[in-house]
């Protein structure tokens, strides 16, 4: 990969007019760098987003500690690497100020850095993932049985 | 919405899948494992990891008896992050007919103390 292919995969969709005129091919399969470009375009994202940027930049204490974190997990998503060992949920818990929609705009960024990096199939693949595990996650942090019941049985 | 271990895993208990599970969320019983619902996070990676085809997404249907099994049990028995030696007669167990009804044990199994300490520790994300 030449040094403009490199600064357009690293910082952005195009770094000059000569790379917006020769973008990247799209990626079309999971590899550990696929994961890796991912990992820190999507949380390049998150940092510079007025509703996420807060909340990551208190809960984060050691930014290239919690990127490394983020291909492991992935990494164990994906490729099955194992390498991810962790609790999400209970990390999730300690978060002020998490709400839903909250979750929405992550999964809005998360599914625009894969509509970048990767082509259409393997940005669903990731999406089809990062859809169940924000579904799940928010169960586990939002869900009370109690809502569920009809208002008459209350 | 969570995975759930079903009735082929008793007697089989391959253990395959605790090796890839993110959250390590999976108990150990005498004779079989349990997901627990609570902390699954529904990332499916242990699904097709099991050689006897026992761990299932809750959408599936019929799983009523076993999600209430996995939630109960995941409560008592010990967890279990790595990989045991599997039943040496496991195979002869796979795919049998009844097997709730003619082996199930309510009985813990070992788990992994050691790797417990671990994941108390380990609760950043």
């Amino acid at each position: 990969m030449d040094a403009h292919r490199q600064a357009s995969f690293e910082s952005g969709p195009a770094c000059c007019a000569s790379c917006a005129a020769d973008q990247p091919a799209p990626l079309d399969r999971v590899t550990e760098p696929a994961i890796g470009l991912l990992v820190d375009r999507f949380y390049a994202k998150v940092r510079n987003d007025p509703e996420l940027g807060p909340i990551f930049d208190r809960a984060i204490a050691d930014w290239n500690l919690h990127l490394a974190t983020m291909r492991d997990f992935w990494s164990s998503i994906m490729l099955t690497s194992g390498r991810y060992h962790g609790n999400p949920v209970a990390a999730h818990r300690k978060l002020e100020g998490i709400t839903p929609q909250l979750f929405e705009r992550w999964l809005a960024l998360f599914a625009e850095t894969c509509g970048e990096l990767f082509d259409d199939s393997l940005a669903a693949t990731f999406m089809d993932k990062a859809r169940r595990i924000a579904t799940s996650l928010q169960l586990a942090l939002f869900y009370r049985p109690e809502h569920d019941r009809p208002r008459s049985a209350q | 919405m969570t995975y759930v271990v079903t009735e082929n895993c008793i007697k089989c208990k391959y253990m395959d899948c605790v090796e890839v599970c993110p959250v390590d969320c999976f108990y150990e019983g005498e004779n079989m494992l349990v997901i627990h619902p609570d902390e699954c996070i529904d990332c499916g990676v242990c699904e097709p990891e099991c050689p006897a085809e026992a761990i299932l997404p809750d959408t599936a249907p019929g799983l009523a008896k076993w999600l209430k099994l996995n939630a109960e049990f995941a409560e008592v028995w010990p967890n279990i992050v790595a990989k045991g030696e599997p039943p040496a007669d496991a195979e002869t167990f796979d795919g049998q007919p009844d097997k709730f009804e003619k082996y199930f044990s309510p009985n813990p199994g070992h788990g992994d103390g050691a790797a417990n300490q671990v994941k108390a520790e380990e609760t950043a994300i």
